[in-house]
């Protein structure tokens, strides 16, 4: 209570100084308070981590990993050791200097049994970590993987002070000191948790002085607080909410493509859909840009064919899927079904636009004697009663980078394999992507993958999402990337008062 | 009257009784249980045995009613699975908050109310009553959150007076919190002001119709202390009803003025829970609410035979 107080005290200061100084962000509040500053946590407090700590590598604007506290990294023939030489004259914020010690720790914690971080499965690839010398750490890994920098590239893989966080591997850290554009002042992620530009910040000090974090759990009262100019900037708009800004001077709005998507998934190994010339015809049916605008907007999507590497990604394959009737129909014809196929389509309010997707298909399927019946199931218990359970459901996942959705999504052994996708080809694939080196030859096994499932494939992917974006015209250096990539670092605030 | 007093009480405790196995009972009928729910596409292996062992959920229906009621009754109220703790924890200074908004609104709206209305009764049919009527019934029929948007619009918005939406953490003093509560108070007691205002006005209006209201006139007792002495006090006690009948529509307009404005009461963990699917939460909160609305009414019940005393009779 004491320390609330206290809080309150500073809150109220902050309040009346509140300056063209300060940038002022939401905080969405997905732990309802409980977040922990500590980035591999469960509760990982996103806004705050993203500018307290650095990583060793960060996406460049080519989607490649390019250095953030790791200047140059390589890798032995067999991409089973990996070599990062790193960033001289680096401190933390508390003065501490940033060394390859702090490498091997902050790697090494993320396989902690006790902390349980949702970064554990990707990065127990890792054996162990020896320090060469304190500007060169080398990772070692269990088996081969030549998108290594990728896997460290995860937002959440974040570089701490071993000293500070005494050592101890199975603990949360909470500390928050890194060596990132900002230092923590006040942590408070039920209000407003502060923080301040740290001045020995390795690529200079940042563009404004002061950040406040404000919790604020409600879209749509975001979207108030930043009309009334109690915050500068606001996520993932929705359609309905762009055209509040969009025509106002007073503020900017972006749109960028995102890897989130939401699909319709067909179980390969269910009748009919075990005959992958159903699968393709069904897929062949949709006009996916038709479908596109309808459910997600003009400016809301970027279509796919299926494939679920997202078009800022660097594996990206470039596949073209215009919509075809008559080949459905031979397809089907082929496949016996000359005379008309109807399936049932379990669908539910999960994940934003599934069901009005379902509609759609729905109806361009229609044209190749196909009669898709919509079957609504209850948004509680879907996850456990529905997906994965019946032939034909709708789907939905948060953006992964090529090699992480292929796994996670098509290995024949993988939980979370939807489609029951169990080609030992593909599996062979997947190894040989992460056993290549050359970056040329990588791209070509994973453009074949997708190729493969656009081919006979299970799911039907018809566009991935794109996130629109409002801020003060105040701030100028946002750049259009997907958020995790925002460096708030870079943003200037111009303009007196707020 | 003791006996009269001991049933009133008798039948809230039952009520809430009732609620609370309705309530549990609607929990068990969800498809999946509390941690499915929860977990959702994580709902498997090592997570989902974790959370049903924390939830204890291995234990029949009954055995968890029962400690769930236990628990309720000494304040525990159990763990919260989206927010890692118990749920008691997170309740108290968001009550707290609500209370603090409802309290104001009813205090500031109640005896504004009533003063409103005896002025429009005595004036019936005046431009004073016109007016007033006229005014109430737009309160009435305009949803509060179409007040509260457009209070944002203007005194948020174009004149920056107030802040739009709370921004300060649920712990902060009553004092960080008085700026954020201005807009809110203003859109929960324009309804709570409109509703009592026309039950008083009615009530005004029919005593001011009675015989010995005739019979004081004829009498010759001045029109003041007629007003004072006689019509008042009885014009009180219909409207002393829907004065708690409208508290307890507070509490669900609280919820929705809750929402608009971002402010940390219970409303908001409410509706965070109902998203969430954090069931342990929303059965907390939804217990509460049903405590508050039967703990007025009963209030309302006591302060009616206080003031009635043909309620005391038998046979009431």
């Amino acid at each position: 209570m004491k320390k609330s107080l206290l809080l309150s005290a500073a809150l109220v200061m902050a309040g009346t100084a509140v300056s063209a100084e300060t940038l002022r962000i939401p905080h969405e509040l997905g732990y309802g308070g409980s977040e922990s500053i500590d980035p591999i946590s469960p509760q990982r407090f996103y806004e705050a981590i993203q500018n307290v700590y650095s990583r060793l590598v960060r996406q460049g604007e080519d989607g490649r990993p390019s250095p953030d506290l790791a200047l140059s990294w390589e890798a032995t023939p067999d991409a089973k050791e990996w070599t990062f030489k790193l960033r001289e004259g680096v401190t933390f914020h508390n003065g501490n200097a940033f060394t390859a010690e702090d490498v091997a720790f902050s790697l090494m914690r993320t396989q902690s049994e006790t902390i349980d971080s949702p970064t554990k499965g990707v990065m127990e690839i890792i054996d162990h970590v020896e320090v060469v010398d304190p500007m060169t750490a080398k990772v070692v890994l269990k088996q081969t993987h030549a998108d290594f920098p990728l896997l460290v590239m995860d937002y959440r893989i974040k570089m701490l002070d071993a000293e500070t966080c005494g050592n101890e591997l199975d603990a949360l850290c909470e500390s928050g000191v890194g060596t990132g554009p900002f230092q923590l002042v006040d942590y408070d992620p039920l209000g407003t948790t502060t923080l301040k530009r740290f001045d020995n910040y390795y690529n200079g000090p940042a563009g404004t002085e002061n950040m406040e974090l404000i919790a604020i759990a409600d879209q749509d009262a975001r979207v108030a607080a930043l009309q009334a100019g109690q915050i500068d900037f606001i996520y993932a708009l929705s359609a309905e909410q762009t055209p509040l800004f969009a025509n106002n001077p007073n503020f900017t709005v972006q749109s960028v493509p995102t890897g989130r998507w939401v699909g319709l998934v067909m179980n390969t190994q269910t009748a009919p859909f075990d005959d992958p010339r159903v699968r393709k015809a069904i897929r062949m049916t949709a006009d996916r840009d038709a479908l596109g605008k309808l459910v997600y907007g003009k400016d809301g999507f970027i279509t796919s064919c299926d494939h679920p590497v997202w078009s800022g990604d660097q594996y990206r394959a470039d596949i073209d899927c215009p919509r075809d009737i008559e080949g459905a129909k031979a397809l089907l014809a082929e496949a016996g079904y000359a005379d008309g196929l109807t399936v049932e389509l379990f669908v539910s309010d999960i994940s934003e636009g599934a069901v009005k997707m379902a509609e759609v298909l729905q109806n361009q399927a229609k044209d190749a004697g196909i009669t898709i019946e919509l079957i609504q199931a209850p948004s509680d218990g879907y996850w456990g009663d529905v997906w994965m359970k019946e032939a034909f459901f709708a789907t939905g996942w948060s953006q992964r980078p090529a090699d992480q959705i292929l796994n996670e999504a098509y290995r024949s052994t993988a939980a979370w394999n939807e489609t029951g996708w169990n080609s030992s080809e593909f599996d062979a694939q997947l190894d040989a992507a992460r056993g290549e080196l050359d970056f040329d030859a990588r791209k070509a096994v994973y453009g074949e993958m997708q190729k493969t499932l656009w081919e006979t494939g299970g799911s039907f992917i018809p566009v991935h999402l794109n996130t629109v974006r409002a801020f003060s015209s105040k701030l100028s250096g946002i750049q259009p990337v997907e958020d995790f990539s925002i460096r708030y670092e870079d943003v200037v605030k111009s303009g007196s008062g707020s | 009257m003791p006996t009269l007093i001991l049933r009133r009480f008798g039948f809230a405790a039952f009520t809430i009784a009732f609620v609370s196995l309705v309530m549990f009972a609607a929990v068990e009928a969800l498809p999946g249980n509390v941690c499915t729910s929860f977990l959702q596409r994580f709902a498997q292996g090592p997570r989902l045995e974790r959370c049903i062992e924390q939830q204890g959920l291995d234990r029949p229906a009954l055995v968890r009613y029962g400690d769930w009621v236990a628990g309720a009754a000494q304040g525990d109220f159990g763990y919260s699975l989206k927010k890692r703790k118990p749920v008691n924890e997170l309740i108290w200074e968001r009550f707290r908050n609500t209370a603090l908004l409802g309290g104001i609104a009813a205090l500031l709206a109640i005896p504004l109310a009533i003063f409103l209305g005896i002025a429009a009764g005595v004036r019936r049919d005046r431009p004073v009553d016109l007016s007033l009527s006229g005014a109430a019934m737009l309160a009435m029929t305009i949803p509060e959150f179409v007040t509260a948007t457009a209070l944002i619009y203007v005194f948020a918005i174009l004149l920056q007076w107030f802040p739009a939406v709370t921004i300060v953490s649920p712990g902060a003093s009553v004092l960080q919190m008085l700026p954020n509560i201005v807009l809110p108070v203003i859109v929960l007691s324009a309804v709570l002001i409109a509703h009592i205002m026309r039950m008083v006005r009615a009530s005004v209006i029919d005593v001011m119709a009675s015989d010995y209201v005739q019979m004081a006139r004829l009498k010759g007792v001045p029109e003041r202390q007629i007003i004072r002495k006689h019509v008042v006090p009885n014009a009180m006690i219909p409207a002393l009803n829907v004065i708690a009948l409208t508290i307890a529509w507070l509490l669900a307009g609280v919820v929705v003025v809750e929402k608009v404005f971002n402010y940390p009461g219970l409303g908001t963990l409410m509706i965070q829970a109902i998203y969430d699917r954090d069931l342990p939460m929303v059965q907390a909160v939804a217990l509460i609410f049903s405590v508050i609305y039967v703990a007025v009414n009963l209030l309302a019940d006591l302060a009616a035979l206080v003031l009635d005393p043909r309620l005391r009779r038998k046979g009431h």
